[in-house]
This record gives structure tokens, sequence and C-alpha cells, in this order.
């Protein structure tokens, strides 16, 4: 009896003295008109995290365009008059003209008008004429916008919708604050729109699955360090008309979904609204802008799914790309 | 053979204790979030607790019937017209513990390790 | 097999289903399938030690077989079949290497046979191998309660086949 005491409790010794792994602590909110899920590691991780939905929240009702208090709101029913903004506001203004003019256009967030006018934003799908489309056209170019010094003015006839930087700047931002409150591993999902902070707590990278714009599941993973990675598509938002289907990343030159080559982009880089405004430009440029774009400017890496189902990806990340097992034998093009 | 009666007392000692050690390591595993719903070999369902709503799923077999509770991102079996009820006396599932209809052949789990994602991208 | 053996094979077989229909009764120990006191094991322990492996057989799986249509639940009479099977031929193996006097270790591990029968017929039935995460809970039960029984059994034999 007393043998079999001693090897219970060495047992149970050895079990309650194995390696403790830090805390996982994971919140959700729905937020920017998607659904979130924020996991972080650590003994303070849920004050954390707690702070981080905060600050989404609160951009959320900075920029929403439905939401009568917001700022973005404001802008829109001015009538062309100045209205008062806050610093994240301007800043993520300036960031999005800045990168309208580096993407020749391809990314414009006065869009909004068209965005409309096709239902996406009320759910009431419908093919417009062209004429309808090139009349609304003559009022989208974010350049004319003006933000500076706490202050924005947009010209009567346009309006502003965030919608394609705001999720990669929320995720910045709430990745900030987890940094801030010494947060050392987390990663961020905000619908499909991923940030992650160092690494897994057991040093291993973070493996993000990349989704099959074509089906049901993924392409491949990639493996990644304190990166972002965000994939636009157009099987995110779409109708079908006429056997036809259309989708919602439309192309500010034409008015039209883009229509350029890309069933997805992904994006990966270190700077979340880099990220995001990115996937949205290149998969409106189409490969051969995007190479272009990307050999002009570098700092990211991406992985684009043609329309038909070929990948090309930048030779950097090519090493901490996993093709998935289902989508073997599908070609590869590496862009350097 | 072995005839020493001590010997034999003490293979009855390591399989407690073995067993033992075993259910503290299973009651003390961390679950994820993937629960897959099994019947007779097959997966009827891969459910993501933490992206779930709140919602019923009624699953027949044969003509029997388990009601199965997803609620606050927990899982269990509320009604089944088994005769012996062990599913439901199960409670809520447990990372260690599957929960398991011996008559339906319905079990109930959480999926081990996922797909080795963090996360998916899309 | 004279008449006198057959009439107290017929007696033990008897007072098995007796104990098993009463067992039937109480609420469950644990909210795990199989997990029982099983106390009609008694009788099972007992008859290993004082008849031969044929009578034993024969007691133990006409035992299973109308304990099963008394509970009324013949899917466990697969399970309980395999276990009594397993639990059986390990128990007649070990009564040749263990006295009378420790017919309670004996009771354990035919115990511990038991449930590893049931989850192996688990297995094959439902097609799935997550049943045996029961395992470590059912052989922590089975030692517990094959011990238990086991003593009484120890008892009896001692007293009866004096």
């Amino acid at each position: 009896m007393k043998k079999l005491l001693a090897i219970v409790s060495a047992a149970l010794m050895l079990v309650s003295c194995g390696s403790v792994p830090e805390q996982k602590h994971t919140r959700t909110l729905f937020c920017m008109d998607t659904y979130m899920t924020l996991t972080a590691y650590g003994d303070k991780a849920d004050e954390a995290l707690r702070s981080a939905c905060d600050a989404m929240e609160i951009l959320d009702e900075e920029w929403s365009v439905t939401n009568p208090n917001s700022e973005i709101y404001a802008a829109n029913h001015a009538e062309g008059k100045t209205v008062p903004i806050s610093e994240e506001t301007e800043h993520i203004i300036k960031f999005a003209k800045e990168i309208s003019q580096q993407t020749d256009g391809a990314l414009d967030i006065t869009i909004f008008p068209v965005l409309q006018l096709w239902g996406f934003t009320t759910d009431n799908y419908r093919v417009p004429d062209d004429s309808e489309i090139q009349k609304l056209l003559e009022s989208v170019d974010c350049s004319k916008i003006i933000a500076d010094n706490g202050s924005l003015k947009l010209p009567s006839d346009m309006m502003l919708d965030l919608g394609s930087v705001a999720k990669g700047y929320a995720a910045k931002a709430a990745a900030d604050v987890l940094k801030m409150n010494g947060i050392k591993s987390a990663i961020l999902d905000l619908g499909g729109n991923i940030q992650t902070i160092g690494l897994k707590p057991d040093g291993s990278e973070w493996n993000i699955g990349i989704r099959d714009p074509g089906a049901d599941g993924i392409v491949g993973t990639v493996s990644v360090e304190d990166r972002s990675v965000v994939t636009s598509g157009g099987y995110e938002r779409f109708f079908t008309q006429d056997g036809v289907t259309y989708h919602h990343i439309l192309d500010p030159k034409t008015g039209k979904p883009a229509n350029n080559g890309f069933a997805s982009v992904t994006i990966i880089g270190e700077d979340g609204v880099n990220c995001d405004a990115l996937s949205t430009s290149l998969f409106i440029m189409g490969p051969d802008k995007a190479e272009e774009y990307w050999k002009q400017q570098g700092g990211f890496d991406y992985i684009g799914i043609t329309d038909s189902g070929e990948l090309i990806l930048t030779k950097s990340i090519a090493d901490s790309f996993k093709l998935d097992s289902d989508h073997m034998g599908v070609k590869m093009t590496f862009v350097e | 053979m072995i005839r020493s009666q001590k010997f034999w007392a003490a293979v009855c000692a390591v399989i407690f204790a073995g067993s033992l050690i075993w259910c503290i390591v299973l009651l003390t595993m961390k679950p994820g979030d993937t629960v897959t719903i099994t019947q007779d070999g097959k997966t009827l369902y891969t459910i993501d607790l933490s992206k779930e709503p709140d919602r019923t799923i009624e699953i027949t077999y044969e003509g029997r019937k388990n009601i199965i509770e997803i609620k606050g991102g927990r899982v269990h079996i509320l009604e089944a017209d088994c005769p012996d009820k062990v599913c439901v006396n199960t409670g809520w599932l447990t990372a260690g513990i599957p929960i398991v209809c011996l008559p339906n052949k319905l079990v109930i789990e959480y999926a081990d390790n996922d797909t080795g994602l963090d996360a998916v991208a899309g | 097999m004279d008449l006198k053996k057959l009439t107290r094979l017929a007696m033990l077989t008897a007072f098995a289903l007796i104990i098993f229909t009463i067992e039937l009764q109480l609420p469950a120990l644990a909210p795990i399938p199989g997990m029982k006191l099983g106390l009609a094991n008694i009788v099972t322990v007992y008859a290993v030690y004082s008849f031969n492996a044929g009578e034993t057989a024969s007691l133990v799986i006409i035992r299973v077989l109308l304990g099963s249509l008394i509970a009324g639940n013949l899917m466990a009479m697969a399970y309980s079949l395999g276990g009594a099977m397993l639990c059986l031929l390990g128990m007649l193996f070990l009564r040749k290497v263990i006295d009378k006097k420790h017919i309670w270790v004996c009771s354990v591990l035919g115990a511990v046979l038991h449930n590893v029968g049931q989850t192996i017929v688990a297995i094959v039935l439902m097609q799935t191998k997550t049943v045996i995460f029961y395992l470590p809970f059912l052989l922590v039960s089975g030692c517990v309660a094959g011990a238990l029984t086991g003593m009484a059994a120890q008892l009896v034999v001692n007293r009866l086949n004096k």
C-alpha cells in the first residue's frame, strides 16, 4: 500500500510540475460589420484584449457610414462644409490618399456612391446602366478630399467610405494596444483579416491558411512571425444576375467589379493598414500591374490566385508557404 | 509462470496508478475550439464553438433522436431517446472526455489540434 | 455433469441475475457508459474458483444473455459479452497462479480485462477510437469495484468450499 501511494504521488508531482503553458485568452466581438476573434497569451491578456476591443469599437463609431454620430457620416452629410475629425481619422484618410496615388487610383475611398448604386451597401443588388455609373464616377476622386489639422472637407457630391482600409487600421491599433500592455504573443482575426504578434507561445510560427477563392477550404498555409496577413477576394460579397457574378470590389476606373485576372490576393507584411489597402489595390490591378507595383514599392509579400486557379507569389514568401495537399500540382509562378 | 502473489498485486497497483494518472491528464487537458460530431464513424458536423451561435441540432439514428445543444461556446446533449441517457448525464463537453451515446453510435469530441491552422485569411 | 452440480450452477446463475437486476435499479455511478459496480461478478469470481472452465463459461454466457434481455438493451449485450469473455479467459488463466487467499487480486485483473474488452468492442462497433478516452475512468472504477467484489467472492469461496 505504501508503495502504491508512493507511485501515485510521484506521478502526480510529475504531472503537476510539467511546464504550464501561458494562459490563453480569447475575446470575440462584432465590429466593423465583421465577426472578430482576438486571442492573446499571458497573465494580463484578458485586460489587454478588453482595451484592444474598446479601441476598435471607438474606430468603428468614428468611421461608420451608417451611424449618424460618426465622423464619416457627418462629413458625408455636410454638403461641402468642413467637419472636425479625430487624429486617427485624419491619419487614415491621408494614408488612403497616399495609397491611391501610389497605386494609380486602384484604391479610392470615394467609390462609395457607386457601391451604393450596385446595392452592395444595402443588399438590394442590381446591375446599373453604364450611363448611371459614368455619372457617379465623375464624383469619385479622393485627391479632392482635404483632411488637415483636425478637419475634413469633402465636395458636396462626394461620399467617403473607409471600408477598404478600416479593418487594417483597426488590426494595427488593436495590436499596438496589446503590445503596449506587454503582450508578446497574440493573433487577431478580424473577419479573415489576420494580424499576428510575435510567435506562438510554444515558440513556433503562426500558421495562417489562405482561403481557396474557388471552393471551400484553403489553397495553402503561410507561416509567419509578427506579420499581418490580409486577403481580398471577390467571393466575400457578390450577387449573380443572368448567370453573371458581380462582386463588391469595384474598379474606380470603370465603376464595375474589378475583372483583371485575380480571384484573390493575399498580402503579407509588417503593417496591417498597408496590407489591407494593398490587398484590395493589387486585386483591382490584376497580375501584371501588381507585379510591376511590387517591383517598384516592395516592402511586402503577396500571394495572388488567378481566375484560373494559378498561384503567383513573391519569391521571398515561397519558403514560408506550403501548398495544401488538395492543391498539389497547381501552377505556381514566382515573382522576384 | 509467476506464482508470486505479490507480483500480481503489484500489477494491480501499477494499473490502478497508471489509470489514475491517465485520468488526471485527460481531465486537465485544455480544450480547443473545434468540436466534431460523429455518428457511426462519419463526421456529421465540425463546429467552431468560439464562433457558433447558440442553437440546437437534432440528429436521428434508426428512428432514435439526440438533441445537441450549443450554448455560450459549450456543447452538450440536451435530450436523447436512447434507453440509458448516459450521454445526457455526461453534461457539457470537456477536453479529455468525449460525449458518447453508445446506442446511437454518436460521439461529440474536441478535434485534436484541429488542422494545425491558427487562422484563415480570406 | 451430475445433477447436483447442474442445480448448483443454475442456482448461481439465477442468483447472479437477481444481483444484476437489483443493480440495474440503482442510479448510475458516473456519466460514463459501461461504468458500474458489477456486483454480479461476485458470482463469476466464485465460479472461477469453484468450477471448471466450461461450467464457468456457460454460467457467464447465460448470465450475460439473460441479463441483457432483462435490461432490454441488446446493444449493451455486445459490450458486456466482449468484456465478460476477455475477463473470463483472463481469470481462468490467473486462477492457476493466484491462490485462494488472493482472489481479490484475480478479480481486479479480471475487471481490468473486462474494461479492456468492452472498450475494444466499442471501438469496433462505433468505428471510432474516441471511446478509448473512457478507458482510464473505467479502469479506475474497475479496480475499485473489482477489489470489492473480489473480496466478497474470496469470503464466499473460503467459507463455502471448506
